[in-house]
């Protein structure tokens, strides 16, 4: 079963102070480390644990700079065969279309089975990049997947929706899957696995090497414009409201009606 | 999952076909009476069978602390604790370790501690006090390597915070690294992730020649015993921080003129004790704090009862219904009518703390560390 992970290197910022730069439109990363978008690092454990049942190679496609290399290494160290960087000065301030245009681009000269994707970076977070990426390639998909069971020529997916409803659907290959956190129990990569995988070679793509125009990606080729980030003002503590359902919904409605909400 | 280990290699490499299966390892492990940890068997299964099977995320394997006592007591020179890395060093390559220890690992390697936590907050504790950075041209008596735990820890910040009242108190000239300071890697070579050791260490190594450091104190014995033993070319000194406040309570530096009165026992670290031989000097620092009346546990030097901190154990699941050991541990400091239990370590005393609240016990007795003592003395 060949299967293609799209990964995205992405700041570690959970437990670190996350300051707006001085451009307004990003955050300081200069004091920042970087690793693999973290529901991306589940989609390849998803990658291994198929292809450890059923055979198949997993090639990697990272729409990033350099230093993304990093990354890719501490996957290609967990056992997936191969690496694919799209790097260009174009491809900056793409937004989630234009980045699936631009592995859209590389993924039309691979043959594979399932592509797999994390359901959401953690940086941006918009949830786009998959679900367009398998417009633009034709195939079926599935988004916020939570389990998968693969059949002869199609897959069985397990999607979490709101209030706890599951849903379950059955969908042809080839076809692209968004994962959900939780699927599984990703591996450890070791240090001396690490240094095997330095040896491993990464191939690199450029906007002409992938038959792009300029306009097609970059700030050019987006729908989107990011245009400031900031932090929220803090605001006064939280007011805890008493009593049964109907003696709160009642409150509620008059806190609405007072801040002018409804 | 699981994952076959070849027997000839460790047989060769640690000399187990020396062993005469005469149990002290096992006799004296402290995990051996609440895990399914056999060291003996383990050893023998070398020897009766070409390859072993383990399964990485549950192997009994893990519960092991690391505390030497098998290595120590073997009457052929076998070292046991040896053969247990190697293994876990071959779990560890198939990457299917438990998730706490597969995070404490990744964090090491991204952020320089098992916590999770920002290298940039590594020297907040350091708040309100004026604490320098070594650096190589100015000298100093010693650098304060202060470890990963107590740096982000808020109940061990306290330690650090006291250390520096304490030699501040005894005009000792000190520097700490800063946010530069990295894991010491003592747990990660024990947890047998030996490339991730490599790492810590060479990056260590480098920050010690850059900073100009001479003398070493550390807070933690975990981080003390690898300095010493297991940093190749080390070339400097390292001491633990209860040789220090013991020299400088005999040359009158520091003065103790606070009266505590209470009833103490000391429990000795296994990295401390046992592995480094550290015993006397935390004793004698409790000797010249005034007022305590010191009393000793029947378990103590070199029988001290391990507290399942160490070895990676602060990262690994709990299993249901498995006796603690650091529980033993406080209702014996109880049992002595000691209303303070001491230890010299951090792990000690977060497990022994713990102990306290699960055993019921936080009004009879509470765990201090040795410098939380002296500076309430100073």
């Amino acid at each position: 079963m060949d299967i293609v992970v799209c990964v995205k290197q992405v700041p570690v910022t959970a437990e670190a102070e996350v300051m707006v730069d001085e451009s307004g439109r990003d955050i300081r990363k200069d004091r920042l480390v970087f690793d693999v978008n973290e529901a991306d690092n589940y989609a390849v454990e998803e990658a291994l644990l198929l292809t450890e049942k059923y055979g198949g190679t997993i090639t990697l496609v990272n729409l990033g700079p350099e230093s993304a290399d990093k990354t890719l290494r501490s996957l290609l160290a967990k056992g997936t065969h191969e690496a694919i960087r799209l790097t260009d000065d174009h491809f900056a301030d793409s937004d989630a279309f234009a980045t699936a245009r631009i592995l859209a681009a590389a993924l039309k000269s691979l043959s594979y089975d399932l592509v797999l994707t994390g359901s959401y970076s953690s940086d941006l977070g918009y949830s786009q990049v998959g679900t367009s990426l398998a417009e633009l390639l034709g195939i079926p998909h599935a988004a916020m997947v939570t389990g998968l069971e693969v059949l002869d020529g199609k897959i069985k997916v397990e999607r979490e929706l709101e209030g706890g409803v599951h849903e379950r659907l059955e969908i042809e290959l080839p076809a692209l899957l968004t994962v959900q956190t939780g699927i599984n129990e990703p591996r450890y990569a070791s240090i001396l696995g690490l240094r095997k995988a330095m040896k491993k070679p990464i191939k690199v793509l450029t906007l002409t090497d992938l038959g792009l125009a300029e306009g097609e990606v970059g700030r050019e080729g987006s729908r989107i414009f990011l245009n400031r980030l900031s932090v929220p003002p803090k605001g006064e503590g939280a007011q805890i409201l008493e009593g049964g359902p109907e003696e709160v919904s009642q409150k509620l409605v008059e806190i609405f009606r007072e801040k002018g909400v409804v | 999952m699981e994952v076959q280990v070849a027997s000839p290699g460790l047989v060769r490499e640690h000399r187990i076909l020396r062993c005469i299966q005469c149990g002290r390892c096992t006799g004296g492990c402290p995990v051996s009476t609440n895990s399914g940890l056999n060291v003996r068997r383990l050893l023998n299964e070398t020897l009766l069978m070409p390859a072993l099977t383990f399964s990485p995320e549950e192997s009994e394997l893990w519960q092991c602390t690391t505390c030497m006592t098998c290595s120590q007591r073997c009457p052929k020179g076998i070292k046991p604790l040896d053969v247990i890395i190697a293994v876990r060093g071959q779990l560890i390559e198939s990457g299917r370790i438990q998730p706490g220890l597969r995070d404490a690992l990744e964090s090491t390697f991204l952020h320089g501690n098992p916590w999770g936590k920002p290298r940039e907050k590594r020297s907040d504790w350091t708040a309100g006090l004026d604490v320098k950075e070594a650096s190589p041209g100015v000298p100093l008596d010693l650098v304060y390597y202060v470890g990963c735990t107590i740096a982000y820890d808020p109940r061990l910040q306290k330690l650090a915070q006291a250390m520096v009242r304490v030699l501040d108190a005894a005009g000792v000239k000190f520097g700490i690294l800063g946010n530069e300071e990295s894991c010491c890697g003592n747990e990660v070579r024990r947890m047998g992730e030996l490339g991730l050791f490599e790492e810590l260490y060479e990056n260590n190594m480098k920050v010690f020649e850059a900073r100009g450091v001479g003398r070493l104190m550390t807070t933690s014995p975990h981080c003390y015993n690898v300095f010493k033993n297991e940093y190749p070319g080390f070339g400097r000194e390292v001491v633990h921080y209860s040789q220090v406040i013991g020299d400088l309570l005999k040359d009158e530096c520091l003065l103790l003129s606070k009266e505590l009165g209470w009833r103490v026992t000391y429990h000795d670290p296994c990295f401390l004790g046992k592995q480094n031989g550290i015993f006397d000097e935390p004793r004698e620092v409790l000797g010249r704090i005034p007022g305590l009346e010191f009393v000793e546990l029947d378990r103590c030097r070199e029988r001290s009862l391990c507290c399942e901190g160490g070895g990676g154990r602060m990262w690994t699941e709990d299993v249901a219904g498995q006796e603690r050991l650091a529980e033993i541990r406080v209702r014996d400091a109880v049992e002595l009518g000691a209303e303070v239990l001491v230890t010299a370590c951090p792990f000690c005393l977060l497990t022994l703390e713990d102990a306290v609240k699960t055993t019921g016990d936080e009004d009879k007795i509470r765990v201090m560390d040795l410098i939380e003592l002296v500076a309430a003395a100073v």
